[in-house]
């Protein structure tokens, strides 16, 4: 037994689903159901209703204090019932004073609840009404008679007794005559009675309030909708949901994939013409601006894409980003010279005449300067990648200032660039450098773009390695140990990816590049 | 009132029957010191027309209070020594060849210790349960079957068995069959301090209290009578059926069973609840059966009928537990 006493099984804590509802019905029930039930009802559901029948003489003297105990017992269940109806019926009266214009219609309403509840409250009370058994047997529990009434009340129904029994009725009349019911059943107010009284406090107030008042909780509604703190929640919100039209405008507008036959009126459709609507517009101040807003449309839209944490990690690399900003402005310059597209925001800039364009300059450089910070690292992959091209062909390096039409991919871009001026911020922030890619090749620098947002070092999940105990071997010549078990735990900094620091520094350098040139690993 | 009281016989069998069990307890109580609910117990069994198990440790008056009640109540009585050689023969009796006055010889049944009216069979677990299958059919119809012959025992026929609960080597446990034939199942308890002052001021003086005999067989049996006609209200039967189908596994709602109970009662228990709670509610001076009898009757009568599970034996749980458990859970729906 000693031994069985140590074993300690622990049993599946497993609340079963009927329990947890019948607990939750249970509460529910308690302090909102309608059932007006007496818990010993169930008891007592296999006792006899003698509410018709007629008593035998010897039990008589019984019936007086059964007729007081039911008529109690009814009493309270009416309380009760009443209390509940008459709390819900304060709960909706307050809710629609608070709430509705109108007071009169609410008063209206809750009298007619009140009628109507009144009239529920009688029919389940009576319905609820305790049988002379079930009397019986809460006089029995409350007078401590050990089922001497329910017993005589139950056998009240037996013709032609036998002595026992009759000998049974003696014993219960005898008993019950020291018993005193309305002591044992006051009629007593039920536990919900003062929550009623508050919530008629509550409505009482309300109403006089509402004589004179609005409605308090529209009044609030409408001053918090003033108050600053939620202005200044939901501007916000509301600027942003602009803006998001505003994308979603831009974009149906820039859509890729439109045929060049759909390019809008005023635009030309031969490269000719295609230099002298850029240069139309860039004279014209209102087209400058909305090319300047278009620009800063695909800015936020650039902002947006993976490229964006490229632009952090480049403020964090200074020596990289001054490379990949030379590298930009030269592109750009070279991009400027070969496709000369319309709403280049640099050609914006380069327009001093107009107020509007000094204005719009500023912002433009502004933008340009964040979209040159922000597709460094993008650019950067892209620029190797044209530099790889000519110097596969033997042609010496001059940056991207290759000539319109040289290759299909410039065709594509070329003519992309000048058949949709709209193109242009989106080309801008895609490929700053300004050698049109296509599509493809777009989403594969954006791909490998994502892949570089890496850092160089990756925090370890620190938890499995603290707990861990290291094994320590030492070994000599000749000598042979056990190894020892090393209890003190791993330092966090160390574990938290400082160990990456032990990797050789080629190993490092390759992985890096395998991931930043997938192609380039691939090879 | 007082005519009726007078003109009823079996309403005055009903009162005398607690003055006789009053009578009963002040003479076993010569001999048996304390022990009032274990000696309650054995009344309530004798009344009831059941059988009791006593368990307990050595040197705590079990025989003592069998060999007590025979002599308070006048009734045969015999003892037997369960040893595991014992056969059943020795038990119920067995056929010998006799020889008549005539010289011839012809094979007769000769009656074991059996044919008694107060049976004390000590330390009935060291017996095999060749020789313990021996007393079901005694126990249950009355009678003894030997060779194709059925003996009845005489009425009343009321077992005593003891066993001790600590020397568990070299015992063959009851089975099923034969611990649900026992009424109840008393334990024992090591009697108080003052009780035990009591006891060394009686057995270690010169002085011995003489038993009387109060009560005989006969009346015994017209007690007998007289018990099953105590009414019981339905929701007190109603009680009873619930707690006995709460202490089965196979109820859905009968959570506390069916994580430690094995099997549960058989309706042998709740018989025993309402016979045992129409005796009690005599012995109090009631004449109906309350939920108080069966509250304080369902550890003795259900106890032996439970069988537990290997978790509650890990978890260290007894049967009193549980049915304590359960008779808590069901009082208060």
């Amino acid at each position: 037994m000693a031994a069985r006493g140590k074993i300690k099984l622990v049993a599946p804590v497993a609340v079963p689903g009927p329990a947890l509802f019948s607990v939750l019905k249970n509460v529910w029930n308690k302090n909102f159901g309608w059932s007006l039930k007496q818990p010993y009802t169930s008891r007592a559901s296999h006792g006899p209703d003698f509410g018709d029948q007629s008593w035998p003489p010897e039990l008589d003297s019984l019936m007086d204090p059964l007729v007081v105990t039911r008529r109690r017992i009814l009493t309270n269940i009416f309380l009760r019932g009443w209390m509940k109806v008459g709390t819900w019926i304060l709960a909706g009266l307050i809710v629609a004073g608070a709430l509705s214009p109108k007071l009169a219609w609410a008063v209206i309403s809750a009298g007619t609840l009140v009628a109507v509840g009144s009239v529920a409250v009688v029919i389940l009370a009576w319905r609820a009404r305790p049988t002379a058994y079930e009397a019986a047997c809460r006089l029995d529990s409350a007078a401590v008679l050990h089922d001497r009434i329910s017993t005589a009340v139950h056998l009240g129904a037996v013709e032609n007794p036998d002595g026992m029994i009759l000998r049974q009725r003696q014993d219960a009349v005898t008993r019950l005559a020291a018993v005193r019911p309305r002591a044992l059943f006051p009629v007593q107010f039920p536990p919900a009675a003062r929550r009623a009284l508050v919530l008629a406090a509550a409505a009482a107030g309300l109403f006089v309030y509402r004589i004179h008042y609005k409605p308090p909780v529209l009044a609030l509604l409408r001053t918090t909708a003033r108050s600053q703190l939620v202005q200044s929640i939901l501007s916000p919100i509301v600027h942003a949901m602009e803006k998001d039209l505003q994308r979603t405008m831009t974009l149906i507008k820039s859509n890729p994939d439109s045929p060049p036959d759909k390019v809008r009126p005023g635009q030309a459709a031969t490269t000719d013409d295609l230099w002298k609507a850029s240069e139309d517009q860039g004279s014209n101040p209102e087209n400058g601006q909305q090319d300047s807003q278009e620009a800063n449309a695909g800015d936020q839209m650039q902002d947006q894409s993976p490229s964006g944490m490229q632009g952090a990690q480049g403020e964090a690399k200074p020596s990289d980003s001054e490379q990949q900003e030379g590298g930009d402005s030269q592109s750009q310059q070279s991009s400027n010279g070969t496709d000369r597209m319309g709403g280049d925001t640099q050609q914006q800039s380069e327009t001093p005449n107009s107020e509007n364009s000094r204005q719009s300059l500023s912002k433009s450089l502004m933008q340009a300067l964040k979209n040159m910070l922000s597709n460094s690292q993008s650019q950067e992959g892209n620029n190797q990648a044209n530099q790889k091209q000519p110097n596969s062909q033997g042609m010496p390096q001059s940056g991207n200032s290759r000539q319109p039409g040289s290759g299909e991919a410039d065709k594509k871009g070329d003519s992309r660039g000048a058949s949709d001026a709209q193109q242009k911020a989106t080309q801008n922030s895609s490929s700053g450098a300004g050698s049109q890619q296509g599509s493809k090749e777009l989403k594969k620098n954006q791909r490998a773009l994502s892949v570089n947002a890496v850092p160089d070092r990756v925090a370890l999940e620190s938890n499995g390695f603290k707990e861990q105990t290291r094994m320590r071997m030492d070994s000599g010549a000749g000598v042979a140990r056990l190894p020892v078990r090393d209890v003190s735990p791993q330092a966090v900094a160390v574990t938290n990816g400082a160990e990456q620091e032990n990797i050789p520094a080629r190993y490092r350098w390759y992985v890096q590049h395998y991931f930043e040139h997938p192609e380039n690993g691939q090879k | 009132m007082e005519g009726q009281k007078g003109d009823n016989p079996l309403g005055q069998q009903a009162e005398s029957l607690a003055g006789k069990m009053q009578e009963v307890r002040a003479e076993i109580s010569k001999a048996i010191v304390g022990q009032g609910e274990v000696v309650d117990g054995v009344l309530i069994a004798l009344l009831a027309g059941g059988h009791v198990l006593l368990e307990g440790a050595p040197g705590l008056g079990k025989t003592m209070l069998v060999r007590t009640l025979a002599q308070a109540v006048a009734l045969k009585y015999s003892r037997i020594q369960f040893t595991p050689d014992l056969m059943p023969a020795d038990v119920i009796g067995t056929g010998v060849v006799q020889e008549n006055g005539e010289g011839r010889k012809s094979l007769g049944f000769q009656p074991g210790p059996i044919f008694t009216n107060l049976l004390l069979a000590d330390e009935i677990n060291r017996a095999t349960p060749k020789t313990q299958s021996a007393l079901l059919e005694a126990m249950q119809e009355k009678q003894v079957t030997v060779a194709h012959t059925s003996h009845q025992l005489e009425e009343p026929f009321f077992v005593m068995a003891t066993q001790n609960p600590l020397e568990m080597e070299g015992t063959y446990p009851l089975p099923e069959a034969q611990l649900d034939r026992f009424l109840f199942k008393l334990r024992v308890p090591f009697p108080g301090r003052e009780d035990l002052h009591d006891i060394l001021d009686r057995t270690t003086q010169g002085s011995t209290k003489v038993v009387i005999s109060v009560i005989d067989g006969p009346e015994i049996m017209e007690m007998r009578r007289v018990v099953r006609t105590v009414p019981v209200a339905p929701h007190v039967q109603e009680y009873v059926v619930k707690l006995v189908l709460a202490t089965h596994p196979e109820g859905r709602e009968n959570l506390l069973a069916n994580k430690y109970i094995r099997y549960g009662s058989s309706p042998r228990g709740a018989q025993t609840l309402i016979l045992g709670g129409k005796v009690r509610a005599l012995l109090d001076g009631r004449f109906n059966v309350s939920m108080e009898d069966i509250r304080a009757l369902l550890l003795p009568a259900l106890r032996h009928r439970i069988i537990l599970n290997f978790e509650a034996q890990a978890d260290g749980r007894t049967t009193d537990d549980l049915l304590n458990e359960i008779a808590g859970k069901i009082s208060q729906i």
